[in-house]
């Protein structure tokens, strides 16, 4: 009969049925969210969830005490490494289902090496990123804010020469090389010479900034400065050159759409449509404030707030609904079950299999 | 996963008693500092060193092990 | 010995055919044997009665097991799936239900490739179907039946 094969490389795995058609369902464990919905949806009840608390903190706090102090190395379990998630591949019948419901690409199936996100006939969610170039100003802030590093943005800044305003020059004739200018230029800009019969000064005009500190300190009054914008107008001076130019990237395998790049984008560069709608809400009387939630959830929507003052007790944990992706993956963790989230709309693409659609809607609350 | 102590590193300071979040829940007068004892927490000090009563409530968070200074108690 | 049985159980689908109506010469392509041996057949020469005889008790057996000798005796699996068609004794309707969930394992193996999946969805082909009940047999979801008709 036919059999799966199972391929194990460090906490991935790929489970493959070569038939007419060659399935395969590759786990990639460094992008999963821990959500759980492959275990709920499975059909064949093959996948298990495993501890991801105690998983997301040991790569979090790895051989780093809480306090920052280095962790006391003895009985260290430094082999700790856990799969987030286990499938049987005895019972896996390589439907696709996990793969297909999958917030991110954790899992996914391909059917003869194509993805089953590129066929029309399985369903996806409608979630997107993306950063418009034309609005963009390269200013990196949600690269910083991006909980999963997934966007890397390259800029390109003018040459610092073409937005300098003026331009300086020594009259030999006053120069003394004392080297007062020197000292003071903070771009590093000019070089003076003071060996007796062999003085110079030189000024490097592509580190000039015009900032005029050597013409104010120059004891001699040696230094003379032009400025641009007066005395020739703006002619020499284009706008076009001044402009920071770049590009971005977001890697759509980490991205989780948590919305934090248009939440700190300070123009309306960045967009994010995420695949469910549902809310998070925290019982603070449940709340022991462990922490578990915060080191699990990968998008940065769940916080302590800032602590008072030494001696202060950790308030209860703080979730930041406009960053929260509905997965789950906190309530699950949450050792006291105090978090909340419902998952309300699931946004899906069209699909004609009745069980699949049972399977989208069993993911709603 | 299981829950596991090591009674020769234990220091016996008890912060993964005060600091274990189902602890809190059952007994918050342990979770202060100053409780009775009860064998209903999943683990206390006991003449200096941690045991375990009971570990089958562990719903494997690891706090106590993030907080533990000398890995005395762990998730395995 | 199993060279007789193919020759035994074209024999009996040399007949089948020849009863639908089909000339010699449409027998002889699709059973991609030539004329003159459709012939030899049908005028009942060149062949032992008892291959014949075993052929019989074959295609009797119970559908999964027809199917395996088949595959056992002929060198080419189009070749059995023809013959299989033609010599079982029974017809099929193969219904899927909705509760399918499109994981390709009936497809897989269906020895007959009565089965195709469109849309998240297998759909069996009941002229195919040889009743074997393999896929029915797979079925994660337990969503084939095959009915006998």
């Amino acid at each position: 009969m036919i059999r799966n094969l199972k391929e194990v490389k460090d906490n991935n795995f790929d489970i493959t049925r070569a038939a007419e058609e060659v399935r395969n369902l590759s786990f990639n464990d460094h992008v999963c969210l821990g959500c759980g919905i492959c275990e709920s949806t499975c059909p064949v009840e093959a996948i298990t969830l495993n501890a991801i608390a105690i998983d997301a903190r040991h790569r979090i706090s790895n051989d780093v005490y809480f306090s920052g102090h280095d962790k006391i190395a003895q009985n260290f379990k430094e082999d700790f490494d856990v799969q987030r998630i286990s499938i049987d591949e005895s019972k896996c019948v390589l439907c696709g289902m996990c793969s297909g419901l999958c917030p991110v690409d954790a899992l996914v199936l391909t059917i003869d090496d194509v993805p089953i996100k590129e066929i029309e006939a399985y369903p996806h969610y409608n979630a997107f990123s993306e950063i418009d170039d034309d609005e963009c100003v390269y200013c990196k802030r949600c690269e910083i804010a991006c909980p999963r590093d997934a966007i890397v943005i390259e800029r390109i800044l003018p040459d610092r020469a073409d937005l300098v305003t003026g331009e300086i020059e020594v009259d030999d004739e006053e120069c003394i090389y004392c080297g007062v200018c020197e000292e003071l230029c903070p771009a590093e800009a000019i070089v003076v010479d003071k060996e007796t019969g062999k003085e110079s000064i030189v000024i490097d005009k592509d580190k000039c900034v015009y900032c005029l500190v050597c013409k104010k300190s120059c004891p001699t009054n040696a230094i003379k400065a032009i400025c641009r914008s007066c005395s020739y107008g703006e002619y020499d001076l284009d706008p076009a050159k001044a402009v920071v130019k770049g590009n971005s990237v977001i890697d759509s395998e980490l991205c989780v759409y948590c919305g934090w790049c248009e939440g700190v984008c300070p123009t309306d560069a960045a967009k994010v449509k995420k695949p469910f709608e549902g809310s998070i809400e925290v019982d603070d009387d449940k709340c022991q404030a462990c922490g578990a939630c915060v080191d699990i959830c990968q998008c940065n929507a769940l916080a302590f707030p800032v602590s008072s003052g030494p001696g202060s007790r950790m308030e209860h944990v703080i979730a930041y609904d406009e960053y929260c992706v509905r997965c789950k993956a906190c309530a699950k963790a949450c050792p006291n079950g105090a978090i909340t989230v419902t998952r309300t709309e699931v946004d899906h693409t069209p699909i004609n299999s009745t069980t699949w659609k049972e399977a989208l809607d069993a993911i709603k609350d | 996963m299981e829950l596991k102590v090591n009674q020769d590193n234990c220091l016996g300071c008890g912060i993964c008693v005060i600091a274990c979040p189902v602890n809190a829940a059952i007994s918050p007068e342990n979770a202060g500092g100053n409780g009775a004892k009860t064998e209903e927490v999943i683990m206390m000090v006991e003449n200096g060193f941690i045991k375990l009563f009971s570990p089958e409530k562990c719903e494997e968070c690891g706090t106590c092990q993030m907080f533990c200074p000398v890995n005395a108690i762990w998730l395995e | 010995m199993p060279k007789h049985i193919a020759s035994g159980l074209k024999y009996l689908a040399a007949v089948k055919l020849k009863n639908m109506g089909k000339t010699h010469q449409e027998i002889a392509k699709e059973l991609s044997v030539d004329r003159s041996t459709i012939s030899h057949y049908l005028n009942g020469s060149n062949l032992s009665w008892n291959s014949i005889e075993v052929a019989r008790t074959i295609t009797e057996f119970c559908p999964r097991d027809f199917l395996k000798m088949a595959f056992a005796v002929f060198d080419k699996p189009e070749e059995s799936r023809k013959i299989v068609n033609i010599c079982r004794i029974r017809n099929y309707d193969a219904i899927i239900e909705d509760s399918c969930i499109g994981c390709g394992l009936c497809v897989n193996v269906c020895m007959m490739k009565a089965i195709k999946l469109e849309s998240l969805h297998a759909h069996a082909d009941s002229i195919q179907c040889c009743g074997c009940q393999l896929c029915s047999d797979e079925c994660p979801t337990n969503s084939i039946k095959i009915l006998e008709i």
